[in-house]
């Protein structure tokens, strides 16, 4: 492990070209701060909390390689026309901005690439772009823990490219921004991105990050962290709909910074057949913040999907309501962690959470753990946990009305996945369905 | 007068253990049957049965259904030729809105006949018409399936369902218990009209009210896994002043 360690040392040092900022001082410093910290860490491994539910072998063993074959011609069959609702589109190919496209961007939205704004606004990106330790857990010992962020430390070192979004004050987005991220990579690379969602006060937008990684059967590993700060009044809803093949790693990593009376909303539905991680970390940091996070599992074969939330409330007044639902087939894993924290002096806080899973055969494992830790007193909790099969109740039922051992199959499995899917945006419903045939399918 | 379905000598298992013991029965076209017994004599057991619920054991017998063997048709087929049972415990299907789920099970029965598909509108119009024929409200069309219902909504959504799809065989398992006065005699009349069309119909009932309504052509007592009594109108009226007792020590 110290050995792998290292390699990456040389490696970051090695590939300085590929990673844009280096002749910005503190961009360099975060860089370098943040590939010291990994050194330090090394990948979290089981005796890490938020990790002990499955290892992740290959990230531990192998070695990957920074991906640098770009290619400029694309033809991907894997990028499909622009949604209709979709004001402007960021296309990156194995991690390389291919497109924006839009029609008429409306004023005071700026979407472009990270290497974009590193170029012209280097300003604006400074102290919104954070250091891995800023996020640092506080455990329940008062001790800073860095190592289960060293994922985000890893992506502060290696991230190559990204996008950003800037909604500046009260402009509300007409339909939505989508940032698509499709991935045919080689054999043992890695490709991280690194982006910044950036609301003023009072504005509002809805963001789908679409992340399709089509491998093959090549062992890859890529992540995806995104800064996001909601400003006053402000209201986001940031999607990701995550896909990937039989032996890529994807870690996605969302921290936003939720402010007086804004709202945050995230829906992420994986259906990989690797091994997928999402973590949402999310800070209620003004009066009235509001957040709700909802994660959809989808696993077969032999995937792991694991999903974690963690919402801080620090506040007086805040809200959270987190909904996982885990559908798992074949021979698939899945975790869910779910955790609340209510800091001292954040009365009138009320929190929902609920994990519910579906095992659709005998080998199929699931772990789901709620977490609170409540240090103010007049606060409302609530947290529910189940797992089951398909109800054989249910299921006569149905066909005692005529309706097929397979139709009603699927008529049960998707309507467990529904209590997600029709929570959505409107504009997503139709995605998020066709997510759900696909699974169905394969 | 043609046969619906027969039962020869049935003998059912649930977890081992014994609950149907040699039971016969008849019911011919057209025919109304009702069966009563006591609680735990295994009426709702025949009934599943009939539909097809797995976990049954039938350790002898045979069951007939317009001439076919219904043991061998799976509980799909069965429904799809025109079995139906309204359940004593209707089941919540949560996310799934009451008319998918109907307009799913038309559909299904209607392609396994042969028959074209009812498209939205088309479904549309019949659901609310039979809706209004059984005085419901439209609004449980968006409802999930039995969520939240009261115990008479959901007895009532039952027979909803039953009209849609226009069964040959009802089997109403208690369906009288939970629903109100008018909502009894409402739903009465939905199932006598269904009788126009020749439906033969099972009705599993405690209660004499049900019957006033449905006047059915025989009755007969379930008791101890068979059916040890069967008679016409006057022998529901003998049950309600003697109790099953009095009847089982008069056989
Ligand atoms: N899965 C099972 N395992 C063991 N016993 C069962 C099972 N299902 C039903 N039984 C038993 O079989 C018997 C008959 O049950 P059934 O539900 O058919 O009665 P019923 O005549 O419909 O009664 P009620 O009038 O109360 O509805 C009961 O004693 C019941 O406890
Ligand atoms: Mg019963």
């Amino acid at each position: 492990m110290k050995n792998l360690q290292h390699k990456y040392y040389e490696s970051y040092k090695d590939n300085k070209l590929l990673f844009p900022g280096l002749d910005i001082t503190w961009l360099k410093e975060l860089r370098e701060e943040a590939i010291a910290q990994f050194k330090k860490d090394g990948f979290p491994d089981k005796s890490v909390e938020e990790w002990n539910n499955h290892s992740y072998k290959n990230l531990k063993e192998k070695y990957f390689t920074p991906f640098s074959d770009n290619k400029f011609e694309i033809n991907s069959k894997l990028i499909e026309k622009r949604g209709s609702n979709c004001v402007i589109r960021v296309v990156f190919y194995n991690g390389t901005l291919t497109n924006i496209e839009y029609d008429n961007l409306p004023e005071g939205i700026e979407v472009n690439t990270l290497t974009h704004f590193i170029k012209h606004k280097p300003s604006f990106l400074k102290d919104k772009i954070s250091s891995a330790y800023k996020y640092a857990e506080e455990r329940l010992s008062n001790i800073v823990d860095s190592r289960p962020q060293s994922i985000v430390a890893f992506n502060t070192a290696f991230h190559q490219e990204g996008a950003v979004i800037h909604i500046k004050k009260n402009v509300k987005v007409p339909g939505f921004i989508e940032l698509l991220h499709i991935g045919e990579y080689s054999k043992d690379t890695m490709q991280h991105m690194r982006s910044l969602v950036y609301l003023e006060e009072g504005s509002e937008c809805e963001v789908l990050e679409n992340i399709i990684n089509d491998t093959a059967n090549d062992l890859v590993f890529t992540s995806n962290v995104t800064d996001i700060y909601v400003s006053k009044g402000a209201s986001l809803s940031f999607n990701c709909f995550i896909k990937g093949g039989t032996n890529n790693i994807h870690i996605n990593n969302i921290h936003g910074a939720v402010h007086e009376d804004s709202k945050f909303t995230s829906t992420s539905i994986m259906s990989a057949l690797g091994q997928v991680r999402s973590e949402n970390r999310i800070n209620l940091l003004g009066e009235n913040a509001s957040t709700k996070i909802d994660m959809l599992l989808l696993g077969s074969k032999d995937s792991l999907l694991e999903g974690l939330t963690k919402v801080k409330h620090s506040k007086k007044n805040t809200f959270s309501d987190q909904k996982a639902r885990i559908i798992l087939n074949e021979n698939s894993k899945a975790s869910f962690q779910g955790k609340v924290r209510v800091d001292k002096g954040s009365d009138g806080t009320l929190a929902n959470m609920s994990s519910k899973s579906l095992l659709l055969s005998k080998k199929a494992r699931v772990n789901s753990k709620p977490e609170l830790e409540i240090l103010a007193d007049d606060v409302r909790c609530s947290h529910g946990v189940t797992i089951g099969n398909l109800s054989l109740e249910q299921m006569f039922y149905l066909r005692s009305r005529g309706i097929p051992e397979v139709e009603a199959r699927k008529l049960l499995v998707s309507s467990f996945g529904n209590i997600i899917i029709d929570d959505l945006n409107k504009n997503f419903i139709d995605k998020a369905k066709k997510i759900m045939t696909d699974y169905f399918n394969d | 007068m043609s046969t619906t379905l027969e039962i020869k000598d049935l003998y059912v298992e649930v977890d081992s253990k014994e609950i149907l013991k040699g039971l016969s029965l008849k019911i011919e076209h057209g025919e109304m049957a009702a069966i009563m017994g006591p609680n735990g004599s295994g009426k709702s057991t025949l009934a599943s049965v009939l539909a097809g619920k797995e976990g049954y054991n039938i350790v002898n017998g045979t069951i007939k259904y317009l001439g076919n063997d219904l043991l061998k048709m799976s509980t799909e087929e069965r429904a799809s030729s025109g079995v139906f049972l309204a359940f004593q415990y209707p089941v919540e299907i949560p996310g799934v809105a009451t008319s998918t789920f109907v307009r799913t099970a038309l559909n299904a029965q209607r392609r396994n006949r042969g028959e074209d598909e009812l498209d939205a509108m088309e479904f549309l119009k019949l659901a609310r018409q039979k809706a209004k024929e059984l005085e419901m409200s439209e609004d449980f069309f968006q409802r999930a399936v039995n969520v939240g219902f009261s115990g008479g909504e959901k007895k009532r959504a039952e027979v909803f369902q039953m009209s849609m799809l226009s069964p040959t065989l009802a089997i109403l398992d208690e369906t009288d218990s939970g629903l109100d006065i008018d909502a009894l005699k409402i739903v009465a009349e939905g199932v006598n009209k269904l009788r126009d069309n020749k439906l033969s119909g099972i009705v599993i009932t405690h209660y004499q009210r049900l019957l006033d309504y449905l006047k059915p052509d025989t009755i007969h007592i379930l008791a101890d896994g068979k059916i040890i009594k069967t008679g016409d109108k006057s022998l529901a009226l003998l049950l309600e002043e003697k109790g099953y007792q009095g009847i089982t020590g008069a056989n």
